[in-house]
């Protein structure tokens, strides 16, 4: 436990005007500092998975890209006319009203352009990455989520639940449960397919076990369904005594977050819910062919769309908006030219979306700037490195530091305002980027080109080149910078002619420029 | 808690991940792949055929240990006969594929208003139920656990043509234990694997690393520690790239075909193929490969098979699959080197070394007796081929078939989908650290399997009616089942890894009896036997073994192999 967070946290949370069930929830987190509970135990983290990377193209609309993107993936775009617009230029998918109201009600946060370094194009190895945490090299056995978990409860599954976390750290809504909770020994989340029907297990008697492999695993299945069982008991009663409020569509999603909000509401004190919602993977007949606005990709997001509105005007009227955030992850978006079959391919990066009464309404970096002309496969390139989203929630959502935040992502991160006000406490970093001192040239260029950019303050600086596919081909600045005019040489002689991307990250601002070489 | 410790076991920079011991862990020196010598008893002869099978009833078990260990290796690596293929069970309007008869080569039918593909849906399901089918009449053999085995290491997945899928499937089926070699040319050029990998998008002027990476990655020499930029200690990224234009111009055919005439297979096109010369690295002793043509592609293997290494990495793989996951230095050392150099002395057929590890002392060491946490197919194969299953016995073909597919659902619900596994890397229990087997664990899984063996042992399985396990015959294929102990013990001796403790056996006879006194029981079985068509005295007897059978199935236990 780490006593600065502590006191943060419990401060943090006594601000919070809140009742559910006749209990004043501000009081929980002050009585923990004498009971041993967690005290940073009220803020929930939904993960939503959207699994088989999405055409983010086609969710974020990027309306001031759409001469050329018209050239590039007609087949597929849908009309300008249709967009939701959330800023002069940029929209949303015209299925996802649901969404636009929340942008409105200052309850959704878009993030453009997430991904990661060279990024891997395999379903699952890309899938391995973002709920590790890692970078495209590493390969991580545990999730971001476990490894924060593991923090304080490192003999997790051995001894739990107990009187102190009789619940479960996190749920898998589903059968499988998520990498993104996996531990070194054991996984923090139990997979949960319906709150109602969660069955006993027939446990037997502990027995005395020998110390052999034998014992060991025979131990274990004993934990496991001692724990299946215990749980079961904490989330039968929080299922009979939770409730819910508002009108949720039928859909997988819906049923999996209208769980969520009845567990929450029933007492339980699970952090992490991972819900999923599959089928992105769209090669072939993203769209119909009479129609770009309707089609398999329209179907997931207005079921996405709506579960969560549904979902937020649920835990509204329980009062316990404050305490969830979410977020949106696809393993990676697709290539910008559509395919021949009204389908998209595997790509890079994507935008995601946080929500929830406590985010920023924003839209977080740039509409991704579209060439008129462009190498086959090429995707979108990134701007924002997907462990910034998570070192940010970390820190601003569940006040972990920014040390051991980078010991759960391996890395240093760059913090987001995503969270606003009735998070925890965050410093703030001053404005220390001019966007419009970046300057390339020559561009195009032959053999050389130079980069220049100024900083109005010390800030950590990352400048890198990306290639069409998303592989990030030479770091050219990965440091803390000082103030003033800085110019850096990007010797790109040896390449093949064609399209480059320039990343410049300073503290939070992302800007990138095209290089073409020739 | 040390932290520099917890983070390289994050990082997975520490070799294997150890559990939690309960108690001291005592760790004596490893047996290695030395013959056993010991006795070979009903204990040894159920532990050899729970790995190497998916489950032996106690007649089976009984006459391998009389047979004793040699002959019952033979059994099991005796060749027999490649299983009839899978026919249309019940799917009356397929016009090419009369119910009875078999699909493999009958091409599929567009509707003509939708452009549609007709008649595939019943092909997959006729292909699971087929697979079940065969696993459950395997009789004493090796050769569906390596069908499964080679499954999971060449990991393809996706829904993809069911006639090509019987192409895959036989391949490995049929080279089971046999060259490893020259299954990988036959792999290389598998329309399966060719489409699953992209393989047939291979050209010279477009080539597709997929499948030279995976080749090199998953299914051959495996991956080492990253020893410089792109180098993999085993092989570099030169070596994926140049493996990748040595295997350019393939290309499958008869996917989803409505044409009568065109065959499921692969051929090679000269003029996508790449005749330059490849020049792999130094981890291939700077190698040139001139062009080959169609036969390029097994100078490649036979390079990558000049290494030693590939024999310790499928020595690895085998190991994990018929003994445990975790492999320890002097495992490394005493087991999986020894049987390496069979592997190559045999120039890389599977069958004496995998035999000389089935026959080791290692095998039967007692700490490899039981620590195995069975996959969902073998936790629900098992007692069902041990205890009998009535839907099993259904006169008509179509309502076995639909069993069949029953129980395919049921193991899918556990996580395990033959046909289907997760990536190309196979299912995770096989390779992913830490957890390795425990990754079939979790509070879903466990109810899932759970009510599997409940429903079963209780009579309320559905197929159409309620189905349930042959208690009855059950009982009576063991030696005394008039006394409730031994009966106990037999059938615990059948179906569990290790016997149980005294309270344990106490606890199972008051699930058996609720408390009446023992020659109650030999009243009701004695009753029943000779009464065989009496209701009453059948049903007496039967419920009272349906709660037995019930409590056995439902410890952790059982879980374990």
């Amino acid at each position: 436990m780490k006593r600065r967070n502590f006191i943060k946290t419990a401060g943090a949370a006594a601000t919070i005007p809140m009742v559910l069930n006749g209990m004043n929830l501000s009081a929980a987190p002050m009585s923990a500092l004498f009971s041993g509970i967690d005290p940073y135990s009220d803020k929930v983290l939904v993960i939503i998975r959207l699994s088989g990377g999405y055409d983010g193209l086609n969710v974020v609309l990027a309306l001031d890209q759409y001469s050329n993107l018209s050239k590039l993936r007609a087949n597929i775009l849908i009309p300008e006319a249709k967009a939701l617009k959330i800023s002069t230029e940029t929209g949303l998918h015209p299925a996802m009203t649901g969404f636009h109201q929340l942008f409105q009600d200052g309850k959704l946060s878009v993030v453009h352009s997430v991904g990661y370094p060279n990024q891997n194009r395999s379903h699952f190895r890309s899938t391995d990455i973002w709920q590790s945490g890692s970078s495209a090299s590493e390969y991580v056995n545990t999730g971001w989520v476990g490894r924060y978990f593991e923090e304080d409860h490192p003999r997790y599954p051995e001894g739990y639940p107990n009187g102190g976390f009789p619940d479960p750290f996190a749920i898998t809504l589903g059968s499988t449960v998520s990498e993104t909770c996996q531990g070194t020994v054991g996984n923090f989340s139990l997979t949960l397919t319906d709150p109602f029907n969660f069955g006993k297990l027939t446990q037997g008697k502990e027995t005395l076990f020998p110390g052999t492999p034998y014992g060991q695993e025979l131990s274990f299945l004993r934990t496991s369904i001692s724990q299946t069982n215990q749980y079961a008991d904490v989330i039968t009663a929080a299922s009979k005594k939770g409730k819910t409020l508002a009108t949720y569509p039928t859909s997988n999603l819906a049923t999996q977050l209208k769980n969520v909000a009845l567990l929450m509401s029933g007492g339980l004190k699970t952090r992490v819910y991972v819900a999923n919602l599959g089928g992105f993977d769209t090669h072939a007949n993203q769209v119909d062919s009479s129609d770009t606005t309707r089609g398999t990709q329209r179907e997931l997001l207005f079921q996405l769309s709506e579960a969560i509105k549904a979902f937020q005007d649920d835990i509204r009227q329980l009062g316990l908006e404050e305490r969830v955030m979410g977020m949106t992850f696809s393993e990676f978006g697709r290539q910008i030219k559509s395919n021949f079959s009204l389908g998209t391919d595997h790509g890079t990066a994507a935008p995601l979306f946080v929500f929830g009464s406590c985010v920023n309404k924003q839209i977080l970096g740039k509409n991704p700037e579209i060439p008129a002309t462009i190498p086959d496969q090429t995707g979108v390139p990134m701007q924002i490195d997907f462990r910034d989203v998570y070192g940010s929630l970390l820190q601003d959502w569940f006040g972990v530091s920014e040390t051991e935040i980078k010991d759960y992502l391996f890395s240093n991160y760059t913090h987001l305002p995503i969270v606003k006000n009735c998070a925890i406490a965050t410093d703030t970093e001053d404005f220390t980027f001019e966007e419009t001192s970046v300057k390339v040239y020559p561009n195009p260029f032959h053999e050389v080109s130079r980069i220049t950019f100024r900083l109005n303050a010390s800030a950590w600086t990352r400048v890198s080149v990306f290639d069409n596919i998303g592989s990030e081909l030479q770091v050219l600045i990965s440091q803390q910078m000082g103030a003033g005019d800085h110019q850096v040489e990007f010797a790109g002689r040896d390449l093949p002619a064609g399209i480059y991307f320039c990343r410049i990250q300073v503290g939070r601002e992302v800007q990138t420029m095209r290089l073409v070489k020739i | 808690m040390d932290r520099r410790a917890t983070l390289s076991t994050l990082l997975g920079r520490s070799h294997v991940a150890k559990a939690q011991p309960i108690v001291e862990s005592f760790q004596p020196p490893v047996l290695g792949l030395t013959p056993y010598s010991g006795a070979f008893g009903f204990e040894q002869a159920a532990h050899l055929l729970r790995r190497a099978t998916f489950g032996a009833k106690y007649a089976e078990i009984k006459a391998a240990a009389a047979k004793g260990l040699n002959a019952t290796l033979d059994d099991l690596f005796k060749d027999i006969k490649l299983p009839d293929p899978p026919l249309n069970y019940d799917y009356a309007t397929d016009p090419s594929v009369p119910v009875g008869s078999t699909w493999i080569n009958a091409p599929y039918v567009r509707d003509t208003s939708t452009g549609a593909l007709l008649h595939q849906n019943y092909r997959n399901t006729s292909l699971r139920s087929w697979t079940y089918e065969n696993i459950l009449n395997e009789g004493i053999s090796i050769r569906e656990q390596l069908t499964l085995f080679w499954h999971n290491h060449f990991g393809v997945g996706d829904n993809q043509d069911p006639k090509f899928w019987y192409q895959h499937i036989t391949l490995l089926r049929t080279y089971a234990w046999g060259n490893f070699k020259e299954l990988i040319k036959k792999i290389n050029v598998d329309p399966l694997m060719l489409r699953f990998l992209n393989g047939n998008q291979n050209t010279v002027n477009a080539p597709n690393e997929n499948y030279g990476r995976e080749v090199l990655e998953l299914f051959t020499i495996g991956k080492g520690p990253l020893a410089g930029p792109g180098d993999y200690t085993n092989y570099t990224e030169q070596d994926i790239r140049e493996v990748a234009r040595a295997l350019t111009g393939w290309r499958d055919q008869g996917y989803n075909t409505v044409d009568a005439n065109t065959k499921v297979g692969s051929f090679f096109r000269i003029s996508s193929h790449d005749t330059k010369t490849k020049k792999l690295s130094h981890r291939f002793d700077n190698r040139e490969i001139t062009n080959g043509f169609d036969k390029e592609h097994e100078t490649v293997v036979d390079i990558i098979f000049s290494k030693s290494e590939v024999a310790r990495f499928i020595c690895r793989k085998l190991y994990r699959w018929f003994v445990y996951y975790e492999i320890s230095a002097d495992v490394e050392q005493n087991v999986i080197r020894p049987m390496a150099d069979i592997l190559i002395q045999n120039n890389y057929e599977i069958k004496p070394a995998l035999r000389a590890l089935l026959q080791s002392e290692h095998f039967f060491d007692a700490l490899n007796i039981g620590p195995m946490i069975k996959n969902p197919l073998d936790f629900s194969i098992n007692f069902i081929k041990q205890i009998g299953w009535s839907a099993l016995n259904a006169a008509d073909l179509a309502n076995r078939h639909r069993a069949f597919n029953t129980l395919f659902r049921e193991v899918g619900n556990q996580q395990m989908v033959y046909f289907d596994p997760p990536d190309v890397a196979g299912w995770k229990a096989y390779y992913q650290e830490p957890a390795f087997y425990r990754i079939w664990v979790n509070s879903t899984t466990l109810q899932a399997r759970m009510r599997l063996t409940d429903r079963m042992a209780t009579n309320n399985y559905t197929v159409g009616v309620r189905t349930g396990l042959n208690v009855l015959e059950f009982a009576n294929s063991l030696p005394t089942p008039t006394d409730p102990y031994l009966l106990i013990e037999d059938m615990v001796s059948v179906l569990l890894p290790q016997s149980l403790t005294e309270q344990q056996m106490t606890d199972l006879m008051n699930a058996f009896l609720s408390g009446t006194p023992d020659y109650e029981w030999s009243t009701i079985w004695t009753n029943y036997t000779k009464n065989p068509g009496n209701n009453t005295a059948r049903s007496s007897a039967e419920t009272k073994l349906r709660n037995l059978v019930k409590a056995i199935l439902s410890l952790p236990e059982y879980f374990l192999s």
